[in-house]
């Protein structure tokens, strides 16, 4: 039996608080309009064309109804139970909404409220066994080692690190899809604590800055023969409700924003950092491009060769992520133990 | 519908609202450019407001004068419609979304629907307009949103910028701002002073240069007080398909030979067709479709032999200095069908290139592909095979390949191999194939046989035939058994990969051996190596990586290449996770059962010279 579900209420910061998406689907399915609304809503947008969804008076009146339920605001949460399920009932009201095929799509995940902070006084808690804090000590290498001394943390990674490194046969290396879903499952079940220290550590030589490249194992989930075109590889992760939602998170937590001190929207370092980790194990997986010790240039799997007309748009995509001061600034400010400070 | 050439040339504009701010407030003026002359533009609003993308509420607010494109405030914005808007909204600033229409006639209805559209977005600010005093000079002169346009190729010149920020004109007009555009001598654009405007003068051409970088810079005087901004201006020129396709070089033919290889998918050979315009690999088909090759031929059995595939990529020209992109097309001709051994003939295959978006009489290039088909003969080399086993080899002892001539050129083309039956009873030997090999590896099948005594010199007579054709060829071989039995070790394992010992290694003998002894390999030693030591039937096929189809008949022949349990100790695994490509020290098996790899402490020769004089 679902627990009564809690009205949407407000937050410390007067944001409203949405239901997630799958409460809100029960919510819906309790209230025969809003049920049978939803039900023609969704055979709309099977056809998947907006502008023939829009000319059709049932389906519009359906969309109108819905702005006014539980279903319009709802939102998810990563790593919850029955994620990939609250995705599915997010876009397909949001898929009627927008275009589709806009540059930047908002967030179907819950703000991140958390702050690096709270990583830190944990991570303290491993410093004590760090030989020296001293500026010799490879970072990754300690992380990799606090990694191994958590059940669980070593469970997980020596799973990833195993799946992505078995050769299937001479012409395939490796099995990318397993290598996803271990990393994925890496990811969103061991605690940020661990995760954020292997993928953020802070290097000053280049053995530890290709150890932090390495994390992913990038021969196999991040590399491949062929480098496609961004935008193509953005429509790819864009037919995927989980990878969609990932890179609208990425797009809403990193995107630079002027009017902030840290470039990052709010000021918010850790929602940032946990958006560009959730994207590890998708499509649109990125990764270090080399283990310069000095600048941090990040990129996933793609180049703006051959985009035609299309050069602009796929340059400023590409831009999120190789010359993005909120990403770098995040990752410089993890590696340092530097959070914004913030008055209560 | 009809098409009409009027375009935006920027996708987004972005502009600040402040609450209360009065009605008639001018926000930002949006621009056009003409695909012909006498165009005259309409603007039009959706009378909709996109919030945080999602949620959506009508229009009281917010107007475009449909001749000038001016954005401005019909009804001010005061805090109960701020805080209306603003729901929904996440993040502490809120933004609302509202698309602008084009058409080149009065707008009939208030359609939302048509292709021709730009983004506006309105940063609702939760404040009242600030004092001009309190702007820094980059508030004053520009927008957080980047300078960049984009102009299309070959189309009329216009005005399509204005640098004056209509809202902070109006806001602040005891301020004195003004504009310049530097390093624009030379090119093809124009400041206003008057209007603020930025015209292009020229109709650009994107094939001679793609991309313009000027400087905007702003200066803003108060009383005796002066400060100034500058920030990039930036235009790109799009492409559109006003170049035909050229050949490089004028190389048009090329010669395609069909000999060894035969297998359906080979590439014969290609041709190259440049183009000055790009192709967007992104969608792929459309681009394909846009860029074809056809075989020109009525007969059927070249159009199912044969196809033509398409591929391209991007590659720069550099007409004057500067470097703009342009497209290399590849055809390539495929074979779309295995072709039999016994196909003999030779011809010309034309391929019609067709760049079909481009108006113009040049826009298709013929190629030609000179085809050669050669038969290929099914035969053994002349002479007869003979060779030789150790009356000590045991069961699945590799003895030698047979294999017909040129076999390991072929592809495509499925040769068996087959032992007739000798007529003595002395089968020694049989023959066994790889799914994808192109011989036949000859082995022990039943040691017994070797022996019998009267079996001295075995004949059999090999068979060689080609799948498809049906043709074949035979060969005699000559077995000749050889050398003394020996005696047998008691308590030898079945394997020699189980002997853990040089010594005990080469006592022994095991499945697979050609001499009855297993061989030692020694490492090097180093490290987790893919040379490392172990005892194997026979070096030259055990380890080397590969679980060959013999080694694959028992996991006691070879378990180095072929194990698929644990290994235990520092290791790395083969191919398909089948054997230990690199080990540690010396690696060891039992078959069906686990591996081993770990360094030997116990230092070989048990026995020192001292030792062996006291003995």
């Amino acid at each position: 039996l679902a627990a009564p579900p809690s009205p949407p209420g407000q937050d410390p910061h007067g944001w409203r608080v949405p239901v997630d998406c799958v409460r809100a689907n029960e919510l819906c399915a309790a209230e025969p309009s809003c049920s049978s609304r939803y039900r023609t809503l969704r055979q709309c947008l099977a056809g998947r064309d907006r502008n023939t969804m829009l000319a059709n008076k049932e389906c519009q009146a359906a969309l109108e109804v819905l702005q006014e339920s539980p279903l319009y605001d709802c939102r998810c949460k990563r790593g919850m139970k029955k994620e990939l399920q609250c995705l599915q009932i997010y876009w397909s009201i949001h898929l009627g909404l927008t275009e589709g095929e806009e540059f930047y799509e908002a967030s179907p995940y819950e703000p991140v409220t958390s702050r690096l902070s709270d990583i830190f006084r944990l991570a303290s808690i491993f410093s004590g066994m760090d030989p020296a804090a001293n500026s010799k000590s490879n970072h990754c290498l300690d992380a990799a080692k606090a990694c191994n001394l958590n059940d669980n943390c070593k469970r997980l990674r020596s799973g990833y690190i195993s799946t992505c490194s078995r050769e299937i046969s001479a012409s395939e290396h490796c099995s990318r899809r397993k290598c996803h879903k271990a990393l994925r499952q890496f990811f969103d079940r061991v605690p940020s604590e661990y995760t954020y220290r292997l993928l953020f550590c802070s290097c000053k030589d280049q053995a530890c800055a290709e150890r932090r490249r390495q994390t992913i194992v990038p021969s196999c989930s991040y590399e491949d023969k062929e480098k496609p075109n961004c935008l193509d590889l953005r429509s790819t992760c864009r037919t995927d409700h989980l990878c969609r939602s990932r890179l609208a998170d990425f797009h809403t937590n990193c995107q630079a924003s002027f009017q902030t001190l840290t470039s990052c929207p709010g000021d918010n370092y850790q929602a940032c950092l946990g958006s560009y980790a959730g994207l590890i194990g998708f499509d649109m997986t990125p990764n270090y491009v080399d283990a310069s010790t000095t600048s941090i240039t990040i990129s996933p799997w793609c180049s703006c060769k051959g985009s035609g007309n299309m050069e602009e748009e796929c340059e400023k995509f590409l831009r999120d992520f190789t010359e993005n001061p909120c990403l770098r600034n995040a990752i410089q400010a993890f590696g340092n133990g530097t959070d914004v400070n913030l008055s209560p | 519908g009809a098409a009409f050439g009027l375009y935006f040339p920027r996708k987004e504009y972005l502009e600040n609202v402040y609450i209360d701010e009065p009605a008639g407030t001018p926000l930002l003026r949006i621009h056009t450019l003409r695909d012909s002359h006498g165009e005259v533009a309409h603007f039009h609003l959706c009378q909709n407001l996109i919030i945080s993308r999602a949620r959506s509420h009508e229009n009281n607010w917010f107007q475009i004068r449909e001749k000038t494109g001016l954005l401005y405030l019909s009804k001010s914005l005061d805090r109960e419609d701020f805080n209306m808007l603003s729901v929904g909204n996440w993040m502490p600033l809120s933004k609302v979304m509202l698309y602008v229409f084009l058409s080149s006639h009065p707008f009939q209805e208030k359609e939302c629907d048509s292709a021709t559209r730009t983004t506006v977005f309105l940063s609702l600010m939760n404040a009242t307009a600030p004092a001009c005093s309190s702007l820094t000079a980059r508030q004053l002169c520009f927008t957080e949103m980047d300078l960049s346009f984009h102009i299309k190729e070959n189309k009329p010149p216009g005005t399509f910028h204005q640098l004056q920020l209509p809202s902070i004109h109006h806001l602040c007009q005891n301020l004195s701002v003004s504009y310049k555009l530097l390093a624009a001598e030379g090119m093809p654009f124009r400041y206003n002073e008057n209007t603020t405007g930025v015209s292009v003068t020229l109709r650009l051409d994107r094939e001679e240069r793609e991309r313009y970088e000027l400087i905007a810079k702003c200066t803003v005087r108060e009383g005796f007080r002066e400060m100034q901004v500058e920030v990039p201006f930036l235009v790109n020129v799009l492409d559109e398909d006003d170049s035909p396709p050229f050949l490089p070089n004028g190389t048009d033919t090329a010669d395609a030979v069909v000999e060894f290889n035969r297998k359906e998918g080979t590439v014969l050979a290609t041709l190259t067709v440049y183009d000055a315009d790009t192709t967007p690999i992104y969608p792929l088909e459309s681009s394909r479709k846009k860029y074809t090759g056809t075989i020109i031929t009525d007969d059927p059995w070249m159009s199912e032999t044969f196809r033509v595939e398409h591929i391209f990529d991007e590659i720069h020209f550099s007409p004057n200095g500067s470097q703009v992109r342009g497209t290399r097309h590849e055809y390539k001709l495929v074979l779309n069908k295995s072709i039999s051994v016994t196909e003999h003939r030779s011809f010309q295959l034309d391929v019609l290139v067709n760049d079909t978006e481009f108006h113009g009489p040049e826009r298709s290039v013929m190629l030609h592909f000179n085809v050669s088909i050669l038969p290929v003969s099914i035969q053994f080399p002349n002479t007869t095979y003979q060779f030789t086993v150790n009356r000590n080899a045991e069961r699945f002892a590799q003895i030698g390949k047979i294999c017909i001539e040129n076999c390991m050129k072929f592809r495509g083309v499925n040769i068996t191999y087959k032992l007739l039956s000798p007529n003595t009873s002395c089968y020694a030997v049989s023959i066994l194939q790889g799914r994808e090999d192109k011989y036949g590896s000859l082995y022990v099948n039943d040691s017994s046989v070797l022996h019998r005594p009267e079996c001295k010199e075995i004949q059999y007579t090999i068979q060689a035939t080609d799948k498809q054709s049906r043709k074949h060829t035979k060969t005699l071989l000559t077995v000749v058994l050889e050398g003394t039995l020996l005696k047998k070790e008691e308590d030898c394992p079945d394997s020699c990969a189980v002997s853990k010992h040089h010594a005990e290694c080469e006592e022994c003998g095991g499945l697979g051996v050609l001499t009855g002894r297993c061989q030692w390999r020694q490492g090097s030693g180093k490290g987790i190596t893919t040379n490392y030591s172990t005892c194997t039937p026979s070096i030259k096929t055990c380890p080397d990586g590969i679980c060959d189809v013999i080694e694959s008949k028992d996991p006691a022949v070879c378990p180095q290449d072929c194990t698929s349990g644990n290994i235990i100790g520092g290791h790395g695994k083969g191919i398909g996770n089948l054997g230990i490509k690199s080990g540690h020290g010396i690696c060891y098996c039992f078959p069906r059962q686990n591996c081993y790899c770990e360094k030997d402490d116990i230092k070989e020769p048990l026995c020192d010279d001292v030792c062996k004089t006291v003995i």
